[in-house]
């Protein structure tokens, strides 16, 4: 297994981000809840190759990102759709929507392998972005490790309230009593991977050492304490990102 | 939404229209980056960076990064599982999302717009600033 590090990063990363990207890294190669470990590397490895892909460069130019036929330029043996639907949402996710779901879907990816594709895509994004920030190349991605997918789906997802099922706070008993950290709300972006728990404990757990914790998101007057942004630089530059992402939510 | 509890001052126009001073402290140094990471302009990135950390260190930068990449994460989780905006963010943002015109983003149609919800919202505009300081009163 290759271990993440910042030792030779430009500038000094704290520890406890350097620990969360870490802890990301070894979770990336494990087996998870649907896909293998080798799976869930490849996948990734197909988020990373969106960023030269000459399909998702000319969709993204396109009025409508289904005017563009043709194939990805892939680096695996993954499925042809699991490859789309890495590469539409690390390059294009402004534009999907839930007839591209669906089709997903239809083409015979499970709703649930595609929660857990989402976290283990946006999560490479989100190391990358960070290391591109700091000037690091990308990190190695990690071996895969062997063992099987533990396959379990919360008995407490429902459907109705997006295109994939959610677990409630008052649903999440059980093998899910931990998931929302015992709150009594917990907001819908918090929520959307609950159809895969354990991608929900990740997020959770990464959340404070890169924004605050997700509990102490509603108040606005708090700021992790050792910091060198204010709360208020924090949001605006979270504003002008999701605004770049054309992210309503 | 934080300068309403807090008394200060910023404009969120900012975050939608670059150049508009947002009234957050080195506000322009911040956003240039951000635009910079999301871009592909590696030239781009490597002055906005150095200027960043010329003004703010560089254990500003390394937040800010982590903020970045924070967002292309949460950003994606929304729009590829098409939630809807909770309600009571929905509620009580209604003149924000008009502000900046945030009903041209195709993901707002995860969001359906109800004439209670409009009306709830008119009817806490007035007292939406005391409500949002207790509320945060509350949360501590």
């Amino acid at each position: 297994m290759m271990a993440i590090s910042y030792a030779a990063a430009p500038v000094a990363v704290r520890d406890d981000l350097a620990a969360a990207h870490a802890q990301a890294w070894t979770a990336l190669a494990a087996p998870g809840t649907w896909w293998t470990g080798a799976e869930r590397v490849a996948i990734a490895a197909e988020t990373r190759a969106a960023r030269d892909c000459k399909l998702c460069l000319a969709r993204k130019q396109a009025l409508s990102p289904a005017a563009v036929a043709g194939a990805h330029d892939r680096r695996t043996t993954l499925p042809e759709a699991v490859v789309d639907v890495a590469h539409r949402i690390a390059s294009d996710p402004a534009r999907l929507s839930r007839r591209w779901f669906e089709d997903v879907t239809a083409n015979g990816i499970s709703d649930a392998h595609y929660v857990e594709a989402l976290a283990v895509i946006v999560r490479t994004v989100s190391i990358d972005s960070f290391c591109r920030g700091i000037g690091l190349a990308p990190h190695a991605l990690p071996e895969a490790q062997p063992g099987e997918p533990a396959r379990h789906r919360p008995v407490g997802a429902k459907g109705g309230e997006a295109w994939v099922p959610l677990v409630a706070v008052s649903d999440a008993t059980g093998p899910e009593a931990d998931l929302y950290g015992g709150a009594r709300r917990a907001p819908n972006v918090v929520r959307a991977l609950s159809l895969v728990p354990d991608e929900v404990r990740l997020l959770r757990a990464l959340a404070p050492s890169h924004y605050v914790p997700f509990e102490r998101v509603p108040d606005p007057s708090f700021a992790p304490p050792g910091r060198a942004l204010s709360r208020a630089q924090m949001e605006l530059i979270a504003a002008r990102v999701s605004v770049l992402n054309e992210c309503f939510y | 939404m934080s300068g309403e509890t807090s008394g200060e001052r910023y404009d969120l126009t900012a975050a939608t229209q670059p150049g508009t001073e947002s009234g957050v402290a080195h506000g322009a140094v911040l956003i240039a980056f951000a635009e910079a990471v999301l871009g592909s302009d590696g030239d781009r990135l490597h002055q906005t960076r150095a200027h960043l950390q010329l003004e703010l260190g560089n254990a500003a930068l390394v937040d800010a990064a982590a903020i970045v990449a924070t967002f292309e994460q949460m950003d994606r989780i929304a729009d590829a599982t098409g939630i809807p905006l909770d309600a009571v963010v929905d509620i009580a943002s209604q003149d924000v999302q008009a502000e900046l015109g945030l009903a041209s983003f195709a993901s707002s149609h995860n969001t359906p717009s109800s004439a209670l919800g409009r009306l709830a919202a008119r009817l806490i505009a007035p007292i939406r600033t005391p409500m949002m300081r207790l509320a945060s009163r509350l949360l501590r």
